[in-house]
């Protein structure tokens, strides 16, 4: 579905847009940790690398339509900015229930959002209201050009860093994972690719294990922004084929690496983010010495 | 129906008269569409199309006593250059019927050629009408295509590349009316049976390739490829298509301008509409024709220039060289400068700037400024467009047709 060069594609388009996070140094249990910071990311997430990377692709005609997209968090902001940033507008439908703060920043980049009770309506439903008036659909994480723009938060670690022997991502649908998945097997065909799902949220976890896409019930997590029901088809047709182990964290762990973060590393990160270095701080990533985690996203509720 | 031995002679009728137009391979148009591309620059016939040689072929074949009473054709195009031409080298009086709205350019080029024009009708076919009189009148009709003659004489491009490159495995032939594809049907599956025939066709005007697949009629629109806008084709280049098993392929409008403009920057060649529909076929199937050592033939380069102008423009558009974003500022003294700061620092260049409150629709406080912007590629287009954005204005990219 994408290949390197897709991803060495989007990095040079998204150059001048995204900033060069940075890398974040420790030493866990006996393991150099380096830490891809995305929660430092412009929008609090990776998620403006595949938003504008799959926008900036469309034809004017399309992309003058304005973005349409829905989400409950990082992706709904990764897309008003990438409409921002592209000269066009955004609608974006978020659940009711949405973090507030999400919700704000959302608006604040300029978008229009359309709430929407996700108890009432199916996601199919509220996108197929949102198309009626047109606009160009981008999804969260099942599009090629979405993974290959999330691909390039590995590129630049890889950039950073040499002879890591594993790569931790967070995993939803898929998307992060896929894309930073297809560098980390280019730079290091040995490479360990681990994915990290919470316990309640383990939808790839079980899929990969089934040998095909499984569906759970909405999980209840502190992770909100992993609570995907099934991965996603082009999302796990490529994941099925590279990554070496899911394993999953508690909501505990979660929280314990949160703090970890806030503490060693001095940054915030959100509890989807904060997964992969959960899994490495339990030690579910053992017998490696040279560790990269992505830092999926930042954006948490600081008055809460 | 005609043979390759008919096309052979027709080769040798026009031998001299008819110009043996270059082949090239293309190193970088290979390399973009990924198949060894193989360009016969028909373009470069003196009236800058294929139609010379089966007028020619068919004019050749005219008896003393035909050619004294001289010949007619009707048609706003090629066709007509074509025929004026020839007939005017031969010595043999022409009568070329146009439609009154045939653009003048092209009435002044025909009489320039030596042929006398006649006005007639709204259109080709209202033009027919007096053709048929003409004819009655003791004329001989020469067809744009439905004539064995006619197609024995296109069918010698094949010829021409072939010999120039024998190891050409498929053949993309511009189909309006079917002669060209006929001829070069003809030659080819007798003495290159192994290489493929695909003709191409406008999504607007793709009367051919229903006619092959058993399905009249099929015409939507208007097209850029005049050259292949027919609606009715020659049966007898239907049968052969059909006994030859050649597939057609349709391409889009907006397919056969991209080709255009990547034929104009690669190749530094100007074509006609129909001229580019080969390429534009190659880039749209680029499976069907991955790897293979491809023949496209360049039918023709008469493009008005102020159609060749927009093509070009729309072109640097789309890549994203050229740019028109709308950007909401106050309205107060040194605000535009400011934003200007801003497309300057980004190294992007100010084409034009529309600053407009009159007809803006926004606040009283506020104005419009549409900037026409050049820019290096469509990553610098949007990094100037997000630079603006990040400088904390509004801005709105227009697309084409807001241009």
């Amino acid at each position: 579905v994408i290949t390197y060069d897709d991803v060495l594609d989007a990095a040079e388009r998204l150059r001048p847009i995204v900033r060069r996070t940075p890398v974040l140094e420790c030493d866990i249990r006996g393991a150099r940790v380096f830490c891809k910071a995305e929660n430092l990311q412009v929008g609090g997430s990776f998620k403006i690398r595949g938003a504008y990377n799959a926008a900036a692709q469309l034809t004017l005609t399309e992309r003058a339509t304005g973005l349409v997209a829905i989400s409950s968090g990082n992706h709904a902001q990764g897309v008003a900015l990438a409409a921002n940033l592209l000269g066009t507008t955004a609608r974006i439908a978020m659940p009711l229930d949405a973090p507030p703060i999400k919700r704000e920043a959302t608006a604040a980049l300029g978008a229009e959002i359309v709430l929407f009770d996700r108890h009432l309506r199916t996601r199919e439903e509220v996108i197929e209201e949102l198309m009626r008036d047109g606009g160009a659909f981008i999804p969260p994480f099942d599009h090629p050009d979405v993974m290959a723009g999330q691909g390039t938060a590995a590129l630049e670690l890889f950039e950073e860093v040499d002879a890591l022997d594993a790569l931790v991502v967070p995993v939803s649908g898929g998307g992060l994972i896929a894309g930073c998945g297809i560098v980390a097997r280019a730079k290091n065909p040995a490479i360990r690719l681990i994915g990290v799902e919470p316990e309640a949220a383990d939808d790839t976890k079980r899929s990969l294990e089934a040998g095909m896409r499984v569906t759970i019930p909405v999980p209840r997590t502190v992770a909100d922004g992993l609570q995907v029901t099934t991965p996603g088809e082009l999302t796990f047709a490529i994941n099925r084929h590279q990554i070496d182990e899911v394993v999953t964290v508690s909501d505990d762990e979660i929280r314990d690496a949160m703090a970890f973060a806030r503490r060693e590393l001095d940054t915030v990160v959100e509890p989807s983010g904060a997964v992969g270095l959960a899994a490495v701080l339990e030690g579910r990533v053992a017998g490696v010495r040279r560790i990269g985690v992505i830092l999926s996203g930042g954006n948490v509720d600081r008055r809460a | 129906l005609i043979t390759a031995a008919d096309v052979e002679r027709a080769a040798k009728t026009i031998e001299g008269s008819v110009a043996r137009t270059p082949t090239s391979a293309s190193e970088t148009l290979s390399e973009i569409l990924g198949c060894h591309v193989v360009l016969k620059f028909e373009s470069l016939q003196f009236t800058a199309s294929f139609k010379e040689r089966g007028a020619r072929n068919r004019l050749e074949q005219l008896t003393a006593d035909e050619r004294r009473r001289g010949v007619v054709a009707v048609s706003a195009g090629n066709h007509a250059q074509a025929v004026a031409r020839h007939a005017s080298l031969l010595g043999i009086p022409a009568t070329i019927v146009m439609p009154t709205t045939t653009p003048f350019v092209k009435i002044a080029r025909t009489r320039y050629l030596g042929a006398h024009v006649e006005l007639c009708g709204a259109d080709l076919a209202e033009a027919m009408k007096r053709g048929r009189e003409l004819v009655a009148e003791g004329r001989t009709f020469v067809h744009p295509y439905d004539d064995p003659t006619v197609m024995a004489g296109q069918g010698t491009v094949a010829i021409e590349l072939l010999d120039d490159h024998p190891d050409i495995e498929a053949i993309v032939v511009p189909v309006g009316g079917g002669g060209l594809i006929a001829g070069i049907t003809a030659y080819t599956s007798e003495r290159f049976p192994h290489v493929q025939i695909v003709g191409v066709q406008s999504e607007t005007h793709p009367a051919f390739a229903r006619a092959v697949a058993g399905y009249t009629g099929g015409t939507t629109g208007p097209t850029m490829a005049e050259g292949i806008g027919v609606h009715e084709p020659s049966t007898i280049a239907i049968e052969i298509a059909c006994a030859a098993k050649v597939t057609v392929d349709v391409v889009s409008e907006a397919q056969i301008e991209d080709a255009a403009n990547l034929l104009l920057e690669i190749e530094k060649v100007v074509v006609e509409g129909a001229g580019a529909t080969g390429v534009a076929a190659i880039a749209a199937n680029r499976a069907e024709f991955s790897g293979k050592r491809v023949g496209v033939v360049l039918t023709g380069g008469n493009i008005d220039p102020r159609l060749l102008a927009s093509v070009i423009q729309r072109g640097l558009v789309r890549s994203g060289r050229l740019a028109r974003v709308r950007i909401e500022i106050d309205d107060r003294p040194g605000a535009l400068a400011a934003l200007l700061a801003i497309v300057a620092e980004a190294g992007a260049n100010l084409l034009e700037v529309l600053h407009q409150r009159m007809f803006a629709n926004v606040s009283l406080r506020r104005a419009d400024v549409d900037l026409m912007i050049e820019c290096q590629d469509a990553v610098h287009r949007d990094r100037t467009v997000a630079a603006i954005s990040t400088g904390g204005y509004r801005a709105k990219l227009l697309p084409l047709d807001e241009l």
